[in-house]
């Protein structure tokens, strides 16, 4: 079965990070089409594309470009910001876009800054992609030669410190400022006081990456790929265990099975091993059993399971993982990235590892697997940003979905997978997150 | 009404101004919205604690009370009526307190903390912690006046906002992340700041504690008196507390108009001089091997002969730091009683200033602010430095030069009053403010004139007196004093008086009496005893003495104050003043003020000394070690481009040369400071020239 291709598309035969390699594949052409229609015309196109923001949101682009205040309302610059922090467990396709259609996406951040009225570009790129961060700006450098491309909008790469919470897009918006990375209250939404106080669009890699193809096509040619709600392409991340790891580009409303089995995606499990469970949308979604996955992947379908695309990273966790394991490593990652400013968050998610901790350990009680629950329901809906309602909603999933599986570690009951849990190549522990090599690749 | 909602907050109809905020708005239902972060003088609302969660109809979730504001037809639940909100302040509760100490028995806090109050009503009764809690190395100095205990920190992030968007000194910052997050400064480095100690008041638990303060005293022993602090100009309205008759620590009045809740260091932190080693008691006669003490009786009889013997040549220097009443008690002594009109004032204030008076609060409003010595402005009167930080954090524009084109709605600030009458004029100025050096020079050069009227002699005084360890230690006073045949000092500490004083009589600090003081603005306001003093009030024996010269002068500061009212301030009393002074209106505007003189700055190499009062300074200051890192070290400031010209940097050593004599100081930068001058602090070290060669 092929998949077709928008945001990916022309890679697989050629080197797109050459400027003129993109050029040959009718590259820039949107800009130039683009520059040709008013920002308001490029905004409609957004909204006839229905194309919803890729950074895990799902908000529709065309709708958030027309908050944007007109110059009369509100003399400030405007700003685009571009949010390459891509730091979900499990999310990886920013990494691929930049590395392998940088001119795609540059030539979408002209188009996205032309619609805006922005002449300022920051693209907040994640620390530890030192590969992708060289690959793009030696593409700013082509770009360079190239004023009849480029105008007069300067587009600056700004390298992330190694904090999850960057991703969020006002803790962004505040790091890109010189500030510590934390979320600011809202509203007011980025549109109207973002950068410096100033209109300020943020958007996800993949979803400026998409904006020339829907300038080229039109919107309402791109609004017929996919499912209602959920149209278009999207780049889906697929990692655990799974034969062929990887990105794939398909067209969402495709069922998450065929996106774990099929030859040409995932390719299955190694060695023919059932699928115990299967995080959808990175490691802030709602867990699916292996007994779900027959649902279509788009935002209605795994909506009605309760859960969500998020980020598009789809871990795939085979029958000898061990649930309570998995969720002290999700529990621990939330721990360690928060950002410590909303108090549920910052001291919920430290006591719902302690208690993962000691349910692992086999020496809790039911009452704390109980607690456990209780801490997730407290948590849940009482912080300043999504990082502590998800982290809860993600490990009471695992309880709700597995609570067997939890119940067989209490009491001195020991864990049914044994020590052999294979989690290493599905989510890095956090004692694995090499800050020091980050702080070491930033010059002095 | 089309500036006002009305919304629902639990079942009570309520309407407030468009804008008012939701915690405001319960308020004003008398409903309560509990908060921890919420701190509108901090800047807009954080919504970091939680604490405030409510629920809203037709939003799914609980929202954070204080980051909403009173929308028309809302209907708002707070945990009085909604399970749901009841049950997200509970759980706010439960996770702050997972991890607290809970060591309220010995926390400085206990009995008016927030947290306590806020977990009794609010929190739940027990605690499902089964883990060993965080602990923390506590208390760490952040600095001597404060300590942090990080253990009882609950990350309201209050004090580290104070830092960055009040004083904006940004020297205090959280650390690390997550539930890892602490408070702390760069490197550990000494919170040293002139507004620090506000910290304290805001931190809404034991976490920052006044070292002063530490276990010293508990909510249920203390008294609180309202007072007005006496060691600037603003006049910032304060609180005493006092336990057994001894101060325990100053804390902020908030009055809206003047200080907004705000303190400096000097003024919260330096009531330790009240108990100085040196503090003098009883008369003091100089003898053959220093002071010795006296009886009342005798110093009185002392004290007539010596005026006697001096007559209207009498001369009395004032410090600025004595109450309106005082320096009226010793006016009419001096000009009723002996004809003795010659008196050295601190500060002389045209009244034509009087017609741009506006309060110190006007300035946050103004869109441009004339400063001519924007650096002098944080040592002379800090709590203005306050006011025009958030002016400029509003978008004024602040002007250190006059410039070409008219101004309008400018708002003046000047350390020159004679210069700053003419120019507010020249500038049509929407208000000015002049920076006295001294507290009350305003209210003690109107209690001079209210007192008598008649010349000073041209005699050359054969007594002068003294009055104030400020003017103790004023050079030219001293060199007054120096031709003078006796030398009568009233003063606090007898180092003041050592060498230069003949008789010296006790004095009373501002926080050991009642009586009046004239702020910057022009306000009167009133000082409230919250001590007795170790000796007679002034007011008591300059009554006796005056007797003694036919002169009747009220021992009672609220008859003093009468007397002087009915003569200068329009007759308010006592009363009408209360505990929040109101300002007078703005005077009519008068006689145009002539332009002053130009000064004739001479032009010469080199760059122009500016000698200034470093806010820790002082007699007052000198007697409390806790602030002794505070004082500026004996630095030479310069402006950042004479600096560049010279290749130096900050903290660099270099050598002054003022005619040939070489002084070696340390260079700091001060961004403020007009070019073409250096700033040296009137302690520093060296007679210099007016002009100097800086070199590194
Ligand atoms: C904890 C957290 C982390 C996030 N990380 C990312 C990220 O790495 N990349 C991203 O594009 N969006 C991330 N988001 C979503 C952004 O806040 C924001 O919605 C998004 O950048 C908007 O772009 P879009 O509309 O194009 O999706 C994150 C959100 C949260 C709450
Ligand atoms: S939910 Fe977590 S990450 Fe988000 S603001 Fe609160 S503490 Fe920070
Ligand atoms: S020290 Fe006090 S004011 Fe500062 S964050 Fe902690 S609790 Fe808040
Ligand atoms: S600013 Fe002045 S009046 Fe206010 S506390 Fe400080 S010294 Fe006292
Ligand atoms: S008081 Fe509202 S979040 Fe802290």
């Amino acid at each position: 079965m092929s998949h077709k291709q928008v945001v990916m598309a022309g890679t697989d035969t050629r080197d797109l990070t050459k400027l003129a390699e993109y050029e040959a594949v009718g590259g820039y052409a949107s800009l130039a089409k683009a520059r040709t229609l008013g920002p308001e015309q490029i905004t409609n196109e957004l909204m006839a594309s229905e194309l919803r923001g890729r950074g895990g949101a799902f908000f529709p682009t065309g709708r958030k470009w027309s908050f944007v205040p007109s110059p009369e309302q509100n003399p400030n610059p405007h700003y685009l910001v571009i949010n390459a922090d891509e730091s979900e467990p499990g999310s990886f396709k920013d990494n691929e876009i930049i590395s392998r259609v940088p001119h795609r996406f540059i030539e979408g951040c002209l188009i996205t800054a032309h619609a805006v009225l922005a002449k300022h570009v920051y693209v907040y790129i994640r620390g530890e992609y030192l590969g992708p961060y060289e690959i793009l700006v030696a593409a700013l450098e082509e770009l360079k030669q190239r004023p009849d491309l480029r105008g007069d909008v300067t587009i600056v790469v700004h390298r992330g410190a190694g904090a999850y919470i960057c991703g969020e897009e006002t803790a962004l918006l505040d790091s890109l400022e010189g500030k510590r990375g934390q979320p600011r209250t809202k509203p007011p939404f980025p549109a109207i006081a973002g950068l410096y106080a100033s209109p300020t669009v943020v958007n996800n890699v993949e979803t400026i990456a998409t904006v020339p193809a829907i300038v080229e096509m039109g919107g309402a040619e791109y609004a017929k790929l996919g499912v209602p709600n959920s149209r278009g392409t999207r780049l889906i991340s697929v990692s655990g265990h799974v034969e062929r790891g990887g990105n794939y580009e398909v067209e969402p409303g495709i069922s998450l099975k065929d996106l774990i089995f099929a030859p040409e995606l995932g390719g299955g499990v190694p060695g023919g091993r059932a699928v115990k469970a299967v995080i959808p949308g990175g490691s802030s979604t709602v867990i699916l059993t292996g007994d779900e996955l027959d649902v279509g992947y788009d935002f209605d379908s795994l909506l009605a399971k309760n859960t969500a695309m998020g980020s598009a990273g789809v871990i795939v966790l085979d029958e000898r993982v061990c649930m309570v394991q998995l969720g002290i490593r999700v529990s621990e990652f939330y721990e360690h990235e928060s950002c410590g400013k909303c108090t549920p968050c910052r001291e919920g998610t430290r006591w719902m590892t302690q208690i993962l901790r000691k349910l692992e350990a086999g020496e809790a009680t039911e009452r704390e697997l109980d607690l456990l629950l209780s801490v997730c329901d407290r948590i849940n809906g009482k912080c300043l940003c999504p990082l502590g309602d998800t982290a809860a909603m993600a490990i009471a999933s695992y309880v709700a979905k597995f609570r067997d599986e939890f119940v067989a570690h209490l009491d001195g009951g020991a864990c049914p997978c044994g020590d052999h849990s294979p989690l290493d190549g599905v989510l890095a522990p956090v004692a694995q997150h090499i800050h020091d090599h980050a702080s070491e690749l930033v010059p002095a | 009404m089309t500036d006002h909602v009305t919304l629902t907050i639990d079942e009570r109809t309520v309407t407030v101004p468009k804008g008012t905020g939701l915690v405001e708005t319960a308020q004003a239902a008398g409903i309560e919205i509990p908060v921890f972060c919420y701190e509108p003088r901090l800047g807009p609302p954080v919504g970091a604690c939680r604490m405030c969660l409510v629920e809203i109809e037709g939003m799914p979730k609980l929202q954070a009370g204080c980051t909403l504001t009173a929308q028309e037809g809302m209907v708002v639940r707070t945990a009085r009526t909604s399970p749901l909100a009841s049950e997200g302040q509970n759980s706010t509760l439960e996770f702050i307190l997972v991890n607290h100490p809970l060591d309220c028995p010995v926390c400085d806090k206990g009995g008016e903390c927030p947290l306590q109050d806020l977990t009794f009503r609010y929190g739940p009764g027990n605690t499902r912690m089964t883990f060993d809690k965080r602990t923390q190395e506590k208390p760490i100095p952040l600095s001597p006046t404060i300590a942090l205990d990080r253990e009882r920190c609950i990350l309201c992030y209050r004090c580290t906002r104070f830092s960055e968007s009040v004083s904006e000194d940004n020297d205090l910052v959280p650390l690390n992340r997550g539930a890892n997050t602490v408070i702390g400064t760069f490197e550990d480095q000494p919170y040293r700041s002139r507004f620090s100690g506000n910290v304290v008041e805001l931190c809404p638990v034991g976490a920052l504690t006044s070292t002063q303060y530490r276990f010293e005293a508990r909510p249920w022993d203390i008294q609180e008196s309202p007072s007005v602090c006496g060691l600037c100009p603003v006049g910032c309205n304060i609180s005493a507390t006092t336990r057994e008759g001894k101060v325990k620590r100053i804390q902020s009045r908030n009055h809206p108009q003047i200080d907004e809740g705000w303190l400096c260091d000097k003024g919260r932190f330096t009531y330790g001089h009240l108990t100085a080693a040196d503090r003098i008691k009883t008369p003091l006669l100089k003898g053959e091997a220093g002071f010795e003490p006296l009886e009342w009786d005798d110093a009185l009889d002392q004290a007539e002969t010596l005026l006697r013997a001096g007559g209207d040549t009498v001369v009395t220097a004032f410090s600025g730091t004595e109450s309106t009443e005082q320096a009226y008690a010793l006016g009419r002594l001096l000009r009723a009683g002996l004809g003795a009109n010659g008196a050295v004032l601190p500060e002389e204030i045209p009244t034509a200033l009087d017609a741009y008076r506006a309060p110190l609060s006007s300035i946050r409003d103004a869109t441009t602010i004339v400063i001519l010595t924007r650096d002098l402005v944080a040592d002379r009167a800090p709590i203005v430095d306050l006011w025009v930080k958030a002016a400029r954090r509003n978008g004024a524009t602040i002007l250190t030069e006059i410039p070409e084109e008219k101004l309008e709605d400018a708002v003046l600030i000047s350390d020159n009053a004679a210069h700053a009458a003419w120019l507010a004029q020249d500038i049509d100025a929407k208000s000015a403010f002049y920076l006295p050096r001294t507290p009350n020079g305003r209210g003690v050069a109107d209690a001079w004139s209210a007192a008598g009227d008649g010349e000073a002699s041209n005699e050359e005084p054969r007594v002068v007196i003294v009055s104030g360890d400020d003017a103790a230690a004023d050079p030219a006073v001293r060199a007054l004093a120096a031709g003078a045949d006796f030398v009568i000092g009233i003063g606090l500490f007898q180092e003041s008086f050592e060498g230069l004083a003949d008789l010296v009589l006790p004095a009373t600090s501002y926080l050991e009496r009642d009586g009046t003081t004239v702020n910057l603005e022009g306000r009167v306001q009133r000082q409230r005893r919250a001590v007795i003093a170790p000796c007679p009030d002034e007011l008591a024996w300059i009554s006796k003495l005056a007797e003694r010269f036919e002169v009747e002068v009220s021992p009672h500061a609220s008859l003093a104050f009468e007397e002087i009212s009915g003569r200068i301030y329009g007759g308010v009393s006592f009363a009408e003043i209360g505990e929040q002074a109101p300002l007078p209106p703005a005077a009519e505007k008068g006689a145009p003020v002539p332009a002053p003189k130009p000064v004739q700055v001479p032009v010469a190499d080199g760059l122009r000394v500016i000698r200034y009062r470093p806010l820790f300074s002082g007699p007052v200051v000198d007697r409390v070690p806790e602030v002794e890192f505070q004082k500026a070290d004996h630095e030479v400031g310069m402006n950042p481009a004479d600096a560049r010209e010279r290749g130096v940097i900050d903290g660099d050593m270099v050598t002054v040369n003022s005619r040939g004599n070489f002084h070696r100081f340390k260079a700091r930068i001060v961004r403020d400071l007009p070019a073409g001058t250096v700033r040296l602090s009137t302690y520093a070290e060296g007679d210099l020239t007016e002009f100097v060669a800086v070199r590194k």
